[in-house]
């Protein structure tokens, strides 16, 4: 450790360390444009200078490593003037867009120059025109007019997808982001880009022109589609308290977690889960009787459900039960379906329904695209697929979580399988044939409206927390789960004490030595 | 699309590689080569070099737009570079240019309708003893007047 | 009436001195031999520093210095660039050096990479000097063919390759860390610093960069030892420079001459003064970058320091002579016009400021600028100095610095009037 002050507090920093990584590490801020925690420095925006004791120059704080006793300032009037005169320069060629740009309200040059520029603008000259549109990706959308030339995503492409799509061409003011001969960003990380551009040159063409982010709240999650588990950002409008279901997902970013994802998340994940959270969504209780579905409310429907299974309890045909789960339900779902269903009723047809693998891509996605396999396992399931004659065979009642049975089985066996079976109850977040086939359809909720655990390929138990409440039938499937525990009076005194996610993980480790670790 | 180079050319892009630890580092000198053969550097050259070299082709367009000396479009058989710097200008360089703009009747970056000159405005030559300089492909020219550059003119076929 | 101070372009005159037969018989290649037969390496680099050789291509850094700074050492290949890229408007004397006596610089080049230990050096000469370059390989050639070069040279254990690169036309890889990515086939973006080119250089490894004339000091020092040279010139700035000299004089050309040598005489005794009927108005005394001097300023000592003193840089030695028949907003442009070109792009003061200035001067000089131009411009500059990634930012504030202070009145007033 060496002894250093910055702007006149001593400091303690590990030696090795920049400047700028000891002041971020004690509170302190530096503006800077080309530096990246994930890249070398690169020293080329000249936002980051600071006055070193000393030192004729000023120092990039980014690339220059502490020593012992080193006096630096952060804000002493020259590195004021510095940082007004780089911010001044990148103005004089910066477009006034942004009423239109995306970025405004989360663009680090407007951040920049509110806190230390407020220059009048002195530039007489006619600004360098350049393309505004240039669609760069699928979703990408590149403006050669706003780009400060910071890099960021040339350096991405070069070092993290290692594909290298853009370039830097020509020399000086004439300098430009580009491609080559029109062959696009397409290499399964490109919505990174957007995050790491500071300005509003490369943005997302979904996220184009539909909403401000002052509008937008920010939530902590995990995403469900593979099983690395990369943390999330959800941003999100949270709607209208008086309009359940008003609250809309615009879009997810990464979090940064060195262990799991470092900086980054992929283009499967990031629109995947918009696409999944927002499209064909199961929104209303359906109970499909003879003649036609009728409406029903949910303490009608439990009870319904729960007569049919006491019925079958009362015959001691419990074991007629059967479940095809999913590992998209978290920890504490899985938790109560092993409480309810395989200690308390005995129920043996115990099966999986998941998306299918894919192929992973050496970087973040996993071939294994379900959020909780890992889970499941050490809660003692066995992730098998439905033996669809064992199935019908031996089954009164079927309980299917997940929209996933219509689309796992190769071919059709699930229709005719279903067919044999008296009563089926689907609790799905997501609507597809299976919602016809079953009798009951009970709406769950989708990741972002859940609160809970899910545990990572490494065995890693992250939290995510419900970011707004869906429409009104909605709800999470660790409440259906209790609420049925409680009609059919499962152990009440047990489950009673079981009232959220939060109860429901410490009851959860006390029982598994596995969950025992908080998350 | 990318150029097949003759097996000569080829050989002797091989020789330049074999001078330095990584193949990129023969990258200028290569280019040189190939824009010497063909003219100029279109996505064909660039590809091909890039093939040759071991590079992605955007690495070499990086470097082909970032040099003054590599073109990407065609250029006349005589490139006049004509030194618009200072010690040139102090000598009557800017007039000099005039001269060739009314001549030819191209402005700096055009080329002559048939195709016989290019006309571009180039920085320090390093010869500024023999101001105002051009530089007509890599030949050098100094201490020119108006008619002094009609004589070299009239005799480039 | 001076002593003949030449003692590296001695023999300039003479038509083949290039070719090696010539240049032996003038005396060529007896340094080489006593270097690497009587010396050890550390004698020469040792003799090279007593000896005060400053660079030649621009920062005056002394070259036996530079040279200590590479790791003896070293598990990694060590490599030695020659700075044949001469961008600095103004100067010329390189060409000169190359075109005339390349087998002078090939007997520097031999002798620094035995100082230092090193077995390939690589001339990165610019692109339009490309028959100057072919003319190099053809020396390089000849020394080869005369065990001066390549395996065991003059029969001992020292090898050495040397090999020609040519540039493609960017100033910018006049700059030493721009020179090794160009070097490299990259784009000419000039590193960050530290780490020096000493310990981390070309291909990563440690690197000596030197500037032609520098190295062609090399052999004469070996050859007359360090007082000798010291004697020649200052005592902290040995030898001679070759004056590069042109602009509004009667006599433009390379003059060799010790460093010390008043610039006033250089004008005008040995340029030939201005043409008839005009005064002198400025100077610029070391290349385009180095801040311009005002006639009562050509009382100066031409050598590093003196020139540093008095506000300005020795540089290139590059002399630019501009008389009262030139408007100093044509100077003015043909400096923005330079830098705004060749800058590299990479940071941001550099690239938006040379742009910007560019465009105030464009506007200036197309009769539509205004008083305050002239301060924005010293503001701007002064926002670029010190404050990039490469010396070149500093190239390209200083001579506005220098023009808009010093001129200020005669630019002032010449926006008088404009709208």
């Amino acid at each position: 450790m060496v002894k250093i002050f910055i702007d006149e507090k001593p400091v303690e920093a590990a030696e090795g360390l920049t400047i700028f990584k000891a002041a971020q590490n004690s509170g302190v801020a530096i503006p800077h444009f080309c530096y990246h925690p994930a890249f070398v420095p690169e020293g080329s925006c000249r936002l980051c200078l600071v006055e070193i004791e000393g030192s004729p120059k000023l120092e990039l704080s980014c690339s220059t490593v502490v020593r012992e006793g080193m006096k630096i300032s952060t804000q002493s009037p020259t590195v004021r003037e510095a940082r007004r005169g780089v911010l001044e320069f990148l103005l004089a060629e910066h477009p006034l867009d942004c009423p239109i740009c995306d970025k405004a309200g989360e663009c680090k040059l407007q951040d920049f120059y509110q806190d230390y520029g407020l220059t009048e603008s002195v530039f007489r000259e006619f600004k360098e025109k350049r393309e505004k549109k240039v669609r760069i990706g699928d979703k990408l959308i590149l403006d050669r007019e706003r780009c400060v030339l910071c890099t960021r995503c040339v350096r991405f492409l070069a070092e993290i997808t290692k594909t290298s799509e853009l370039g830097l061409f020509e020399r000086g003011i004439r300098s430009e982001i580009g491609l080559y001969e029109n062959e696009p960003v397409r290499n399964g990380y490109s919505g990174n880009l957007v995050d790491l551009c500071p300005v509003g040159a490369i943005t997302d063409a979904e996220f184009r022109f539909r909403t401000r982010p002052w509008f937008l709240a920010k939530g902590e999650s995990i995403c469900p589609l593979c099983s690395r588990g990369c943390n999330i950002f959800i941003d999100y409008h949270p709607g209208f308290s008086r309009v359940p279901g008003s609250a809309k997902v615009y879009r997810i970013r990464p979090r940064t977690n060195e262990a799991v994802n470092g900086h980054w998340i992929c283009d499967h994940g990031r629109y995947g889960f918009v696409e999944w959270q927002q499209k064909n969504r199961s929104e209303k209780l359906v109970w499909n009787s003879g003649n036609g579905t009728t409406q029903m409310s949910w303490s009608k429907v439990m009870i319904a459900i729960a007569e049919r299974i006491k019925a079958l309890r009362e015959r001691k045909q419990s074991g007629r039960i059967s479940i095809v789960l999913t590992t998209w339900l978290t920890n504490e779902e899985l938790f109560l379906i092993k409480k309810i269903f395989k200690d308390g009723l005995g129920v043996k047809h115990l099966f999986f329904a998941d998306p299918p693998p894919g192929t992973a891509d050496g970087l973040l996605l996993r071939a294994d695209r379900t959020p909780n396999r890992r889970g499941a396992q050490e809660m003692g399931f066995e992730p098998k697929p439905p033996d669809f004659a064992e199935l019908s065979k031996d089954t009164e009642i079927l309980f299917i979580f997940g929209p996933h049975l219509a689309g796992s089985a190769g071919d059709r066996a699930w229709k005719s399988a279903l067919e044999k079976i008296p009563v089926k109850i689907l609790v799905t977040s997501h609507l597809n044939e299976l919602a016809s086939a079953a009798d009951f359809v009970l709406p769950a909720a989708f990741i972002a409206e859940k609160s809970g655990t899910l545990t990572n390929e490494d065995g890693r138990i992250q939290r995510i927390e419900a970011i707004a409440r869906a429409c009104a039938d909605v709800r999470p499937e660790a409440q259906i789960l209790l609420d049925l525990a409680r009609e059919i009076h499962l152990d009440d005194a047990y489950f009673k004490a079981l009232s959220g996610p939060g109860s429901i993980f410490r009851a959860l480790g006390k029982d598994i030595r596995f969950f025992e670790a908080k998350p | 699309m990318s150029r097949e180079f003759a097996p000569a050319l080829k050989k002797r892009i091989e020789d330049i590689a074999s001078r330095y630890p990584t193949p990129q580092a023969a990258l200028l000198p290569v280019l040189h080569l190939v824009q010497r053969d063909t003219g100029f550097l279109s996505a064909e050259e660039e590809r091909a070099v890039a093939s040759l070299l071991g590079l992605a082709p955007i690495k070499v367009r990086e470097v082909v737009t970032f040099y003054t000396m590599f073109t990407r479009k065609p250029l006349g058989r005589f490139h006049l570079q004509v030194c618009s710097n200072l010690s040139c200008s102090l000598a009557g360089g800017e007039s000099l240019l005039k001269h060739l703009q009314a001549k030819l009747g191209i402005k700096p970056g055009e080329t002559t309708p048939d195709g016989k000159f290019t006309l571009t405005e180039v920085e320090c030559l390093g010869a500024c003893e023999q101001a105002p300089c051009l530089m007509i492909n890599f030949d050098y020219y100094g201490k020119l007047d108006p008619d002094g550059i009609d004589r070299i003119l009239n005799e480039l076929k | 009436m001076t002593m003949d101070a030449r003692i590296l372009t001695k023999g300039f005159e003479l038509e083949h001195l290039r070719r090696i037969g010539t240049y032996i018989d003038q005396g060529g290649y007896r340094a080489v031999k006593k270097a690497l037969t009587e010396w050890k390496p550390e004698q020469v680099l040792e003799e090279v520093k007593k000896a005060s050789l400053r660079g030649r291509g621009g920062a005056g850094f002394p070259a036996g210095v530079k040279w200590s700074f590479v790791p003896q050492k070293t598990d990694k290949p060590k490599y030695l660039c020659v700075n044949a890229d001469e961008g600095e408007p103004g100067t010329f004397k390189d060409r000169y050096i190359l075109s005339h006596n390349p087998h002078l610089l090939i007997e520097g080049i031999v002798i620094a990479s035995y100082a230092v230990g090193i077995h390939l050096a690589y001339v990165y000469i610019r692109g339009e000097y490309e028959l100057i370059a072919r003319r190099l390989e053809e020396a390089i050639a000849e020394a080869a063919a005369k065990s001066l070069l390549g395996k065991k040279i003059l029969g001992t254990a020292f090898g050495l390759d040397v090999f020609v690169h040519r540039g493609a036309g960017a100033y910018i890889c006049g700059e030493e860390t721009g020179l090794l990515e160009s070097l490299e086939g990259k784009r000419g973006n000039p590193r960050l610093k530290p780490p020096f080119p000493a310990s981390v250089g070309l291909f990563q490894s440690p690197t000596v960069i030197n500037n032609v004339e520098t190295l062609a000091n090399i052999p004469l020092i070996v050859l007359n030892g360090a007082a000798w040279f010291l004697a020649q010139g200052l005592p902290k700035d040995g030898g001679t420079r070759i004056f590069s000299v042109s602009g509004a004089v009667n006599r433009p050309g390379i003059y060799e001459l010790p460093l010390g040598t008043s610039l006033r005489s250089i004008i005008f005794e040995h340029a030939g003064g201005l043409k008839p009927g005009r005064t002198l108005k400025a100077v610029i005394p070391g290349g385009m970058s180095s801040p311009v001097l005002l006639p009562d300023e050509i009382d100066l000592k031409m050598d590093c320091d003196s020139v540093a003193a008095a506000g300005s840089m020795l540089g290139s030695a590059g002399i630019i002579v501009i008389d009262d028949g030139t408007p100093i907003l044509d100077v003015l442009a043909k400096v923005a016009k330079f830098y705004a070109h060749e800058s590299c792009g990479q940071c941001t003061p550099c690239r938006l400021g040379t742009s910007w200035i560019h465009k105030i001067v464009k506007r200036m000089a197309a009769g539509k600028g205004r008083a305050e131009d002239v301060d924005t411009l010293i503001r701007l500059s002064a926002n670029i100095k010190g404050r990039t990634l490469c010396p070149l930012g500093d190239a390209a504030a200083m001579p506005v610095l220098a023009i808009a202070r010093k001129f200020k009145g005669e630019l002032e007033r010449a926006m008088k009037g404009n709208a």
